[in-house]
């Protein structure tokens, strides 16, 4: 699995990296950065509940 | 706010009114009649303005800057120019993002956790065994002021200036018995306004100078001394962002404090997992910000004519986002007015959506988590006496008094 974050999209509501901190961690603005674009399986659920609390929808997922 | 005026009782629903008092006492309850029936509520004249209540269409209108401006005529609040970074819509805007979310980004805001922890348990100290505290006075207004101040190097004892110019500025206090009717009422509001943005300005101008000859360390001769763009800020621009810090940063946080409270208060089982699991509370802090959601709605200007649920909206018609409506919304949460600590996904947007979302807002989490950890390991019994008939402001939800039972008088009660 792959996450990606449109930085155009992102205002650092937050939510991803409190939700799913292995694999989001904020930027010097608070901002999103993806630090395992490569998802571990045991981070997997995690990712996608993260993308599910974006409320701007910046984050996708692909297999 | 004055241009919100209650309608007349017995108006239909195209006249329903957001910032009415009755209405701020219980909102919740209201909001779902609106979603459902007038998604975009428009107001008769003199108060032409539209109100938007599905989570969707808040966060449509949030994210489409271009159609609906953020500029200082869509809230005019005693300002003599727009406040930065609220009132400047992008792409200008980003600038001065970039400017000051690394002053509140989550890393940043972290260093204070300590000293606010401190100063909670030394705010708790002082309730010194009462049975009875007004949560509001004794807490909801010393901790987040007191650190906001810190941050920004004010001394505190101006705090209760600082406090009249906010509450002039956010709750202009005319009383609608003087006045003949709502046009006269909008203009002496407006010059309490103007004359507290005066003020404002002036002190502030005089603490930049201070700044200048003598650096120190804090938010603002942070502002008075960084480089923007190869530059130092102008004295209008630190100006501008010290009168929306004074807005932003000496309000919102209380008024949390409150609903959050007054919710826990009345829902013993709820205050009761917090205090047996304190692992719950950062998910309480986002769950309780969707449904209590304090700042009930921020207000756009529309910059050409535009259509939504076949509503023709012209050109500078005051679009006014129900942040609140939004976050109680079923088709985005499902069972809305289930309050659950463990909800996920909760997409909230309790702090804005889109360019201009909160400044503050990792700043307002951690002193809300920190609060919420610190009260409940020291006040675990607490509720609201019975007699107590709890109001809140309309617009940002405050509730001044707030009377708590605590210790051994709320077991008994």
């Amino acid at each position: 699995m792959r996450v990606s974050v449109d930085p155009d999209e992102c205002v650092g509501h937050g939510r991803c990296y409190v939700v799913a901190p292995d694999v989001f961690q904020p930027d010097v603005l608070g901002h999103c950065v993806v630090i395992r674009p490569e998802v571990p399986e045991e981070f997997e659920t995690a990712a996608r509940q993260a993308a599910a609390a974006c409320p701007e929808e910046a984050i996708s997922i692909s297999s | 706010m004055s241009q919100y005026q209650n309608p007349p009782s017995g108006t239909p629903a195209e006249a329903f009114n957001p910032f009415d008092a009755e209405i701020a006492r219980d909102p919740q309850k209201h909001f779902k009649a609106v979603r459902d029936e007038t998604p975009v509520v428009s107001t008769p004249p003199p108060f032409r303005n539209y109100v938007v209540s599905r989570y969707e269409d808040v966060r449509w209108v949030l994210k489409h800057p271009e159609l609906f401006s953020s500029s200082a005529e869509a809230v005019p609040i005693g300002q003599d120019r727009p406040l930065i970074p609220l009132q400047i819509d992008p792409p200008e805007h980003a600038k001065y993002r970039r400017l000051l979310d690394p002053l509140f980004a989550p890393k940043a805001v972290a260093v204070i956790e300590d000293d606010a922890r401190k100063l909670v348990n030394e705010i708790i100290d002082r309730f010194d065994g009462s049975a009875t505290i007004d949560f509001h006075d004794q807490f909801s207004v010393p901790v987040p002021c007191t650190l906001f101040l810190r941050l920004m190097g004010l001394p505190q004892e101006h705090l209760d200036q600082f406090l009249t110019w906010k509450d002039q500025i956010l709750r202009a206090d005319v009383d609608p018995e003087d006045y003949d009717d709502a046009s006269e009422l909008i203009k002496a509001a407006d010059a309490m306004r103007r004359d507290a943005g005066k003020q404002i300005y002036a002190y502030f101008s005089e603490a930049m100078e201070e700044r200048r000859t003598k650096r120190t360390d804090d938010l603002l001769s942070y502002l008075v001394h960084t480089e923007l763009e190869g530059r130092t800020l102008t004295d209008e621009e630190v100006l501008d962002v010290c009168f929306l810090f004074i807005i932003a940063g000496l309000d919102t946080v209380t008024a949390s404090l409150d609903c959050m409270i007054a919710r826990l208060a009345r829902h013993p089982d709820e205050r009761q997992a917090l205090v047996d699991d304190p692992a719950l509370i950062p998910g309480a802090v986002e769950e309780l910000l969707r449904y209590e959601t304090p700042v009930t709605g921020i207000i756009r200007l529309t910059t050409e004519p535009v259509e939504l649920h076949g509503v023709t909206m012209e050109p500078r018609s005051m679009v006014t986002c129900l942040l609140h409506a939004a976050d109680t919304d079923e088709r985005e949460f499902p069972d809305p007015d289930e309050v659950d600590f463990e909800r996920e996904p909760n997409r909230h947007i309790a702090f804005g959506a889109g360019p201009h979302r909160c400044l503050g807002s990792h700043l307002a989490r951690l002193e809300l988590r920190v609060a919420l950890e610190e009260f409940h390991a020291r006040v675990p019994e607490y509720t609201v006496p019975p007699e107590a008939n709890l109001a809140f402001t309309p617009g940002i939800r405050a509730a001044s008094p707030l009377p708590l039972l605590i210790g051994n008088a709320a077991k008994e009660s």
